[in-house]
């Protein structure tokens, strides 16, 4: 177990730059999840982590190791792929003795250690099954029994769920979590999936366009995300665009020409007087109450039942539609024409993020 | 379908496979002919020319020479042909299809040049005549078969499987030999296979590169056959159907339990 460190890491394929300068610090046994949509360079990154890919510059460090030019076969990474990646032609036991026959390590001890390894993901008598016999998920177990069989310093898994039903993806969300808890290793894990971030990790990094938009532990990014690209790919957001008005003591004022108000909210980074903004409220932080300042005029348009909460969709004089959430049962839902209301300690004044290269440019 | 249709359709493809198959086969009777020359239908049933034939040292030797030939020529082809498909499945774009036609040549290029090339070659090398000089012209004709299925295997292995391994700590040459050799086996097997059935029918350049001391079986029987007519030469070519048959069976078992996994 040990800390991976990512110092400047670049990579360009030709003319295409996959990822900019990336500074990342994971602690030893941290669990860091990259999430972003594809084409954000996050496999890129665990690729050079695992030693798959070489940077075009800058360093990655184990500990305090520069691993930067070591060969993935020395580095003393576990992965885990989204494909699991067994060896077709070897049964379960020889698939997870693999790593420990090329550190030729004796036959009793090899023994000892595959048995642990199955028993750690719940296999335990699986050992002389062929592989193609097991379930998607039972083979995404056998490859992490694999990985974690050579004891590595890191384990990377590149959306190891991605194969496997919702039921199953959900189940062995919480069965990852709880080994990394158990084990204490030091996890990159990577995925589109915001509920799978949210489900196991310490932090997540949110990438896009090859570069981390921000980093931090869930509930920092979902209250305070940096820009309107996090706040949108982290749960679901009303985003209310103008421009800021004013600035003062931690707070902003949005003013919003086509709703001709202002909003109020605590101001998040970089935010410059006259720049055009866009105010933050989350579907939870909406109140549907005649009399909640500001006044917001808003016409229901769509209620959708979702067993515990209702999400309800209004659509603003700007003819801008607005999610907004309450329980289920808790009261009449109000129709027609209603008034929204919010707290301005629930707003959040962010800076508009640049629109994204679906293929990222060079330089 | 008519009935009419039916039949007329059985008895066409009947003539188009007797057609193809009944002038091979007829060498099997003619080779078991009592009579000193092939006459077909045989007069007498007799193993008269099989004996003739183990009995003859030059036809026994031939038959040797042939082996050592198809041997030495499919081991060669199989070490090349997999090295060169290793190779190309690593090189992009306009480099790997100019080596593949390059690797394909001996295909292509009519045998008979290919026997003068190596004639004038083999000469002042003195290799005309050696079991060493035909092994190397028939390993020239081997290898596009092995390029071929070898890298029809390649492109069937998931080069994640390749990364696993050495993230696992695996040298370059234990994941060649756990991980690659083990899923292109098929190749490996119907590669060789072809190769040694290439140099066993190889004649024309045999004829060139044979002399007295090294002469392939096929290049005997072309000789024989010039001057006698009798059943010994049937005899070898009934021994090389029978090679041949034995080859494609072991091809099939070989291909249909690669296959049986995938299906399963």
């Amino acid at each position: 177990m040990d800390r991976i460190a990512f110092k400047g890491v670049t990579k360009s394929f030709g003319p295409v730059t996959a990822l900019r300068p990336i500074n990342l610090d994971i602690a030893a046994g941290e669990f860091v999840t990259l999430l972003g949509p594809s084409g954000s360079g996050k496999s890129t990154l665990l690729n050079i982590a695992a030693g798959h890919l070489a940077p075009s510059s800058g360093q990655v460090l184990i500990g305090d190791r520069d691993v930067t030019a070591l060969p993935a076969r020395r580095r003393n990474i576990g992965m885990v792929f989204q494909s699991y990646a067994l060896f077709p032609h070897l049964n379960v036991y020889e698939n997870v003795a693999y790593g420990l026959r090329a550190r030729r390590v004796a036959g009793k001890e090899t023994a000892r250690r595959v048995e642990e390894a199955l028993s750690i993901v719940q296999l335990d008598g699986y050992g002389p099954r062929a592989v193609r016999e097991l379930s998607g998920g039972q083979q995404q177990r056998v490859a992490l029994a694999r990985a974690l069989v050579i004891e590595p310093d890191a384990l990377l898994l590149d959306e190891p769920l991605g194969a496997l039903d919702r039921q199953l993806r959900k189940h062995v969300q919480l069965e990852i979590r709880r080994l990394h808890q158990r084990l204490g290793r030091t996890m990159i894990y990577v995925t589109h999936d915001q509920e799978e971030a949210l489900v196991m990790s310490d932090r997540i990094a949110i990438m896009r366009d090859g570069g981390i938009e921000q980093i931090g532990t869930a509930p920092e990014l979902y209250r305070q995300p940096s820009n309107t690209f996090v706040a949108g790919f982290l749960g679901e957001s009303n985003l209310i665009e103008g421009r800021i008005e004013r600035i003062l003591g931690g707070f902003a004022e949005l003013a919003t020409d086509e709703l001709g108000i202002s909003i109020r909210g605590v101001a998040g980074a970089g935010l410059a007087t006259g720049a055009p903004a866009a105010a933050l409220i989350r579907p939870e932080a909406l109140t549907l109450s005649p009399e909640a300042t500001p006044r917001l005029p808003a016409r229901i348009e769509e209620v959708v039942y979702l067993g515990d909460i209702l999400s309800i969709r209004l659509r603003l004089a700007s003819r801008q539609d607005i999610w907004c959430r309450r329980f289920a049962g808790k009261s009449d839902l109000p129709s027609g024409t209603v008034t929204l209301g919010w707290s301005e300690q629930d707003v959040r004044i962010l800076p508009i993020a640049p629109p994204g290269n679906p293929r990222p440019q060079s330089n | 379908m008519s009935l009419a249709r039916k039949i007329t359709l059985h008895a066409l493809v009947a003539a188009v496979l007797a057609f193809l198959v009944l002038p091979i086969l007829a060498v099997i009777p003619a080779s078991l002919n009592s009579a000193s020359f092939i006459r077909l239908p045989p007069s007498a049933l007799s193993l008269r020319w099989y004996g003739a034939f183990f009995q003859d040292g030059e036809w026994t030797s031939s038959l040797l020479t042939s082996a050592k030939v198809a041997a030495i020529a499919t081991g060669l082809s199989l070490f090349l042909g997999t090295a060169a498909a290793l190779g190309l499945r690593r090189i992009e774009g306009a480099w790997r299809r100019i080596l593949s036609g390059f690797f394909l040549a001996p295909l292509i290029v009519p045998a008979i040049v290919t026997a003068i090339a190596l004639y004038y070659v083999s000469r002042p090398l003195g290799l005309v005549g050696t079991t060493i000089g035909l092994a190397l012209g028939h390993a020239l004709l081997c290898l596009p078969f092995v390029v071929v299925n070898v890298g029809v295997s390649l492109a069937g292995l998931d080069p994640i499987l390749l990364r696993a391994a050495e993230g696992l700590g695996a040298s370059p040459f234990r994941i060649f030999r756990t991980v690659t050799v083990p899923s292109i086996l098929p190749g490996l097997v119907g590669g060789a296979i072809f190769a040694a059935i290439t140099s066993f029918d190889e004649v024309v350049i045999s004829i060139f590169l044979a002399g007295i001391e090294a002469k392939t079986l096929p290049v005997k029987m072309w000789e024989t056959i010039r001057v006698e007519f009798t059943p010994v030469a049937a005899v070898a070519a009934t021994l090389l159907i029978g090679l041949t048959l034995v080859f494609f069976l072991t091809l099939h078992a070989t291909l249909l339990r690669s296959r049986r996994p995938k299906a399963a």
